[in-house]
């Protein structure tokens, strides 16, 4: 190959105050390739790509695009250097239409019809198969997808950056999406970037891989060479045997042995079938304000002492789900049970005072107050209150409950009073963690615990999890990551449309049956 | 005493200067309901609106004695308009300040300003002169309403469909529509959340600036405090009214309009019904609409939520 | 356990306390210099002279004889609006319509005396309560609209002042109302009865200046609110809500009956600031009047604002608005309108606003920075 790449990063480095996420890092993506870019969560692969579509500006380093050295500051910037990212999250305006949609953030003049005519295309060259004049809030997730695929290839970039692409597709649909990358690949000659901790998805879909971790780049391969136990060894910088970290890497098959093997050693389930369940949704039914249906029918036990997963590609329920033991969303039919009582649904605080605890996908959200101190956010429930009188703050006693907390679960900060949004994402995760546990709940339910944690703090969260079952909480597991699932739940159920479509326990696992549910192939799976 | 309301109601129907005061008052509401509507398409209830007015007003006051001109009268209200927008834009869009409170602290600035001001300079004014547009005035009832008007009216015809064009058909209106909805994923298109955001009240400004002027040299003639009372606030709620589309903003200020001109009306054919409670009327019919079909509608996702890169 | 691998993440809030507090210190200064700077100009260009007005308003506030006495009074209705204010701002509520809060408050006061037809301390009592219960009705107006059609109460309590306005004003013309009904004041003066001297409050006299004891009652609710918002459950709660809702929602904080409240409390403390008015007689001579209100209640929330809905901030952030109206009145010697005091009051508002505004988006920049990317 004598033409050069089609772009280079040379010797990238970023400090985020006194973290390093890039650390004098090289990579060449060339033309005609899918170029791997593996790491664990927080191994400065991101910002790596941020780097190179503007959104970050490096301390030191240098950019070549097709030989040329260049300065990128903001993604305008990137694009006309021909770098184009496909956004995971917040790139789309839902009632907007995909054409309008695809040409968000151009200069040139709008002309609703040749816009129209690009989009469509562009759609039919791909095989992306979407109709320009829909409306975004009307597209499933893999639908909505295409539409920024559509919005990153309607500039006819010459780089292509997916970060995570397939966090929200089902197995077939991210099929389909590796299809349309290869063709990308091979038809236009263009250079594609697939960010991923996946080893699989690495592993089928890209022609060379780079591995980071900490910041650096610790192994080059092309994909031929390459080997699941490898890259996961590389990745993690020692040989894989934990298995929360087998989850957090993305590797189903190194999990199966160990499932069955260990399945045995812990089995609370034999005995719980002969208790009652601490929680018990059944028939739940709501609907948004715009009349969507959120939850449909849906109907679930978890026993004590248990690790319920529920798996499923993201949009089909999780969040109502999560709400409605949040207190947060009112059914239009349908109960839920937890122990002896009947807490209503939607009602402020009736889930949390019949003993559900939460970790919610969102803790920003529903998890904490960000503009409070750590202490208030440690007793946000059930603050303690004075002997002078039950209308009054325990100050005292509140400092002391976060003391306690703060040491149990090692929280990092610089004191009980520091306000929450001064802590790493982690921390805060752990001040959750911290107050949910520590109000001796019947139910735990876990949403997305594991999201934007790295390696660490995932194993931290996964074994309280455990620790929590162990002691008889009912834990229900939330989950859009199989392997996590799959490595912590005794027993799984899925969700498709709101509704559960399918159980199976640890025994009986088929993680291509558990496929087949999570994309809505009911008929064909039901047993 | 009920007869006797209905058949003032009779005659204040049938009697074709309702029409025409209704017209006049819907149009004030109107230049302000504009700019305000695409403010709000942007992501921003602008309760400066009323201030805009009200400087606009004096501004087109001073303008006008200081040329003699309706014209540059009118242009230097726009003009004063536009700085109260700027001020909010900034605070509220650059600053991030509440932009309910920058409103406020704002209109309460433009009240006492205008008020100092006029005190000390004692501006002459004068009312435009009317201007029947030929053929279309003989238009029975409606014609004069329409077409027999002073001349300012006029502006809003224009500027109705150009605000619709601007915002539906032009790209920067759909990055206005964006970041009203979605201002993450407008910023991440590369598009200038908090400048588009600050543009649209600009033009807010000028509106209102331009309907404050109009409200001066087109209907009142002169200038004290209580010439704007509250309108910038009704033209709010005539937005919100319309559901956030220029069609319903613009009929809720016909309605606002009308209701107000009714009270007017009704003393001037005989009947003193107290004109205190009808005074109140647009205010209470605005709260009870709004309370019956408000919830309705959909509004922009993103209305009144500042946008702070990184921050949601 | 790898707790080691977790990044240090308090470590931006780790800064020279010192240095922070000085460009804190400077900002602020920088900002009020500004507005000040801003409100001399425009009294240059119409030709008025900064240092005389300044002098003028000093007498007029507290130099002169009887003056700070006359500050007091009328910072007294500035306090209570401003508490009110803070209550609902800590809820997360926009309420912008303490003047017709207050109007209607002042007004359901004036009823109850006129029409109860005796008088004495106990009455005085009962007059504070009506109200009390004005203005908590008028602010329930608007929670209930809140609350049962969702609709913006920043937009509702906006209206509902200019219908208070009109509402008072029908009931000073109609002698079954408010109009005092003695024959050779109907029609011309739009005014209610006098209050009954037995029933008035009490003034006290210190050194030449004279203020009614409701400053104790205003002065003693700000510690109360202070103490009420960060000792008690329902403090830390109405806080919980003001800024994670959804977090509180969780919590067991009903968003209704807890904003629901905090709006009501907040009407119910413009109500009473009307009521203490009425009675304490700095304000329209004991009558009601349709101008009542002059302009306390949208003071009174510029109070809160000033004070960063801080209730003992508020304290001395009435006094010297407080100070700007009643300096004003000695502005007409000097040739300036008053109105200029109006547009310092808000300079000083909007430079106010800046500061926390840059402040917090630097501070949350630079959480963020030190977070994004890493855990």
């Amino acid at each position: 190959m004598t033409a050069p790449p089609a772009a280079e990063l040379e010797g990238i480095t970023k400090r985020f105050g006194a973290v390093v996420a890039c650390d004098d890092v090289h990579l060449a993506l060339q033309r005609g390739e899918i170029h791997g870019i593996l790491g664990e969560n927080g191994a400065g692969k991101s910002t790596l790509m941020k780097v190179l579509i503007g959104l970050v500006l490096p301390d030191a380093g240098m950019i070549r695009v097709s030989g040329e050295p260049c300065r990128i500051s903001d993604p305008a910037e990137a694009a006309e250097y021909g770098i184009g990212m496909v956004h995971q999250h917040f790139s789309l305006v839902e009632p907007l239409t995909v054409w309008e949609n695809a040409i968000l953030g151009e200069r040139i003049r709008l002309d609703a019809a040749s816009a129209r005519q690009r989009v469509s295309e562009i759609s039919e060259r791909y095989g992306l198969d979407i109709d320009p004049d829909e409306r975004v809030s009307d597209l499933s997730a893999g639908l909505r997808q295409r539409v920024e695929i559509i919005k990153c290839l309607r500039r006819d970039p010459a780089i292509v950056i997916l970060d995570e692409p397939t966090s929200v597709l089902t197995p077939g649909e991210s099929e389909q999406l590796f299809a349309v990358l290869r063709r990308v690949v091979e038809q236009e000659n263009k250079a594609v970037a697939l960010v991923s901790h996946k080893l699989d998805e690495v592993l089928t879909a890209t022609d060379r891989i780079t591995i980071m971790r900490a910041g650096t780049v610790v192994d080059r391969r092309d994909t031929t060479d390459a080997d699941a136990p490898g890259l996961a060894r590389a990745m993690v910088g020692r040989p894989v045997s934990l298995r929360s970290e087998g989850a957090a890497l993305g590797h189903i098959e190194a999990l199966d042995g160990e499932a069955a093997a260990e399945g045995s050693e812990s089995e609370p389930s034999a005995e719980s079938a002969e208790e009652s369940p601490v929680l018990s949704i059944s028939a739940a039914t709501a609907k948004g304000r715009d009349g969507r249906v959120l939850l449909d029918g849906l109907s679930l036990e978890v026993y004590p002492g248990e690790i319920v997963g529920v798996a499923g590609v993201e949009g089909n329920g999780q969040a109502p789900l999560s709400d409605l033991l949040s207190s947060l969303l009112p059914l239009e039919s349908g109960t839920v049970r937890v122990r002896d009582s009947e807490p209503v649904p939607g009602r402020p605080g009736s889930m949390a005072a019949a003993g559900v605890a939460v970790i919610p996908a969102d803790r920003h959200e529903s998890g904490c107050v960000l503009d409070m101190t750590v202490a208030e956010n440690l007793t946000l429930v059930s603050p303690p209150r004075s002997r002078l009188g039950r209308a009054f703050l325990d100050r005292a006693g509140r400092e002391a409950v976060a003391e306690r907390l703060i040491e149990q679960f090692g929280i990092q900060t610089s004191g009980a009073d520091a306000p929450m949004w001064s802590l790493s994402g982690g921390n805060q995760q752990r001040v959750v963690l911290a107050r949910e546990l520590s109000g001796d709940p019947a139910v735990l339910v876990a949403a997305q615990p594991t999201r934007g944690l790295d390696v660490g703090a995932i194993e931290y969260v996964s074994e309280r999890l455990r620790e929590a079952a162990r002691q008889g909480v009912g834990v229900l597991l939330i989950s859009t990551e199989l392997p996590e699932v799959l490595d912590l739940a005794d027993r799984i159920v899925v969700i498709f449309r709101g509704r559960i479509v399918g159980e199976m326990d640890r025994a009986g696992m088929d993680v291509e049956r558990l496929g087949l549910l999570m994309s809505g192939a009911q008929e064909a799976a039901a047993s | 005493m009920i007869v006797d309301f209905f058949s003032a109601v009779g005659d204040v129907l049938s009697s074709e200067s309702t029409y025409s005061s209704g017209w006049r008052l819907a149009t004030a509401l109107g230049f302000v309901a504009v700019g305000e509507w695409i403010a709000e398409r942007a992501g921003t209830i602008n309760i400066s609106v009323e201030g805009a007015m009200l400087g606009g007003a004096f501004a087109a006051a001073m303008g006008y004695d200081a040329t003699g001109s309706i014209a540059v009268g009118l242009l230097v209200g726009a003009g004063a308009g536009l700085v109260v927008g700027a001020v909010q834009a900034h605070f509220s869009h650059n600053l991030t300040a509440n932009q309910f409170v920058v409103g406020l602290t704002l209109n309460i600035l433009v009240l006492g300003l205008a008020s100092f001001l006029n005190s000390t300079l004692k501006p002459e004014t004068a009312a435009a002169h009317v201007f029947e547009v030929p053929g279309l005035v003989e238009i029975p009832l409606l014609g004069p309403a329409l077409f027999g008007q002073p001349w300012p009216l006029y502006l809003l015809y224009p500027l109705v469909p150009l605000a619709w064009w601007l915002v539906h058909r032009t790209r920067w209106g759909l990055e206005v529509r964006a970041v009203g909805e979605n201002p993450q994923a407008a910023d991440v298109s590369s598009i200038n959340v908090n400048a588009r955001r600050r543009q649209a009240i600009y033009i807010a400004g000028i509106t209102s600036g331009l309907g404050g002027g109009y409200l001066l040299l087109g209907q009142v003639g002169w200038y004290e405090d209580s010439i704007v009372g509250g309108q910038g606030f009704i033209a709010i709620a005539a937005v919100i009214f319309g559901g956030w589309t220029l069609r319903g903003a613009m009929l809720g200020c016909l309605l606002f309009g009308s209701a107000n001109s009714f009270r007017l009306s009704l003393p001037g054919v005989g009947h003193p019904l107290n004109s205190e409670l009808l005074s109140s009327l647009p205010f209470v019919l605005t709260i009870c609409v709004m309370a019956l079909f408000a919830h309705r509608t959909r509004e922009p996702q993103s209305l009144a939520r500042p946008f702070i890169r990184g921050l949601r | 356990m790898t707790t080691a691998a977790l990044a240090p993440g308090a470590e931006s809030a780790r800064f020279s306390r010192t240095r922070e507090g000085a460009t804190v210190l400077a900002v602020y200064l920088t900002s009020i210099a500004v507005a000040l700077l801003v409100a001399a100009l425009v009294l240059w260009a119409t030709g008025g002279s900064p240092t005389t007005v300044l002098s003028a308003m000093l007498d007029g506030s507290v130099r002169a004889d009887a003056r700070w006495g006359r500050t007091i009074s009328e910072a007294i209705p500035l306090l209570l609006v401003a508490l009110g204010t803070t209550v609902n701002a800590k809820a997360g509520l926009v309420n912008i319509g303490q003047e017709g809060q207050l109007f209607v408050g002042a007004a359901l006061a004036t009823y109850v005396f006129t029409h109860i037809g005796v008088s004495g301390p106990f009455v005085l009592i009962l007059i504070m309560l009506a109200g009390v219960v004005g203005g908590a009705i008028w602010a329930g107006i608007a929670s209930a609209l809140r609350y049962r059609r969702r609709m913006p109460e920043v937009l509702t309590t906006l209206l509902l002042v200019f219908v208070a306005a009109q509402l008072v004003g029908y009931g000073l013309k109609n002698s079954n109302l408010l109009l005092d009904p003695t024959p050779d004041q109907a029609n011309r003066l739009l005014v209610s009865e006098r209050l009954d001297p037995s029933t008035r409050l009490p003034r006290l006299s210190w050194f030449g200046n004279e203020f009614p004891v409701s400053a104790f009652v205003a002065l003693a609710l700000a510690v109360v609110v202070a103490l009420v918002l960060s000792r008690t459950i329902v403090g830390f709660r109405l806080q919980m809500l003001g800024r994670g809702p959804r977090t509180a929602h969780r919590a067991g904080v009903s968003e209704s009956r807890y904003g629901g409240m905090a709006l009501v409390v907040s009407g119910a403390f413009c109500g009473l600031a009307g009521a203490f008015m009425l009675v304490g007689g700095d304000f329209g001579n004991y009558r009601l009047t349709p101008g009542f209100a002059v302009n306390i209640g949208w003071e009174g929330l510029l109070v809160a604002l000033v004070a960063r809905s801080h209730p003992i901030v508020a304290i001395p952030a009435a006094f010297v608005f407080a100070a700007l109206r009643t300096g004003s009145g000695f502005l007409a010697a000097t040739g300036v309108d008053r109105d200029i005091t109006k547009v310092v009051q808000a300079l000083l508002v909007l430079a106010l606003l800046g500061p926390p505004a840059i402040l917090f988006v630097r501070d949350r920049r630079r959480a963020l920075a030190a977070a994004r990317d890493r855990v």
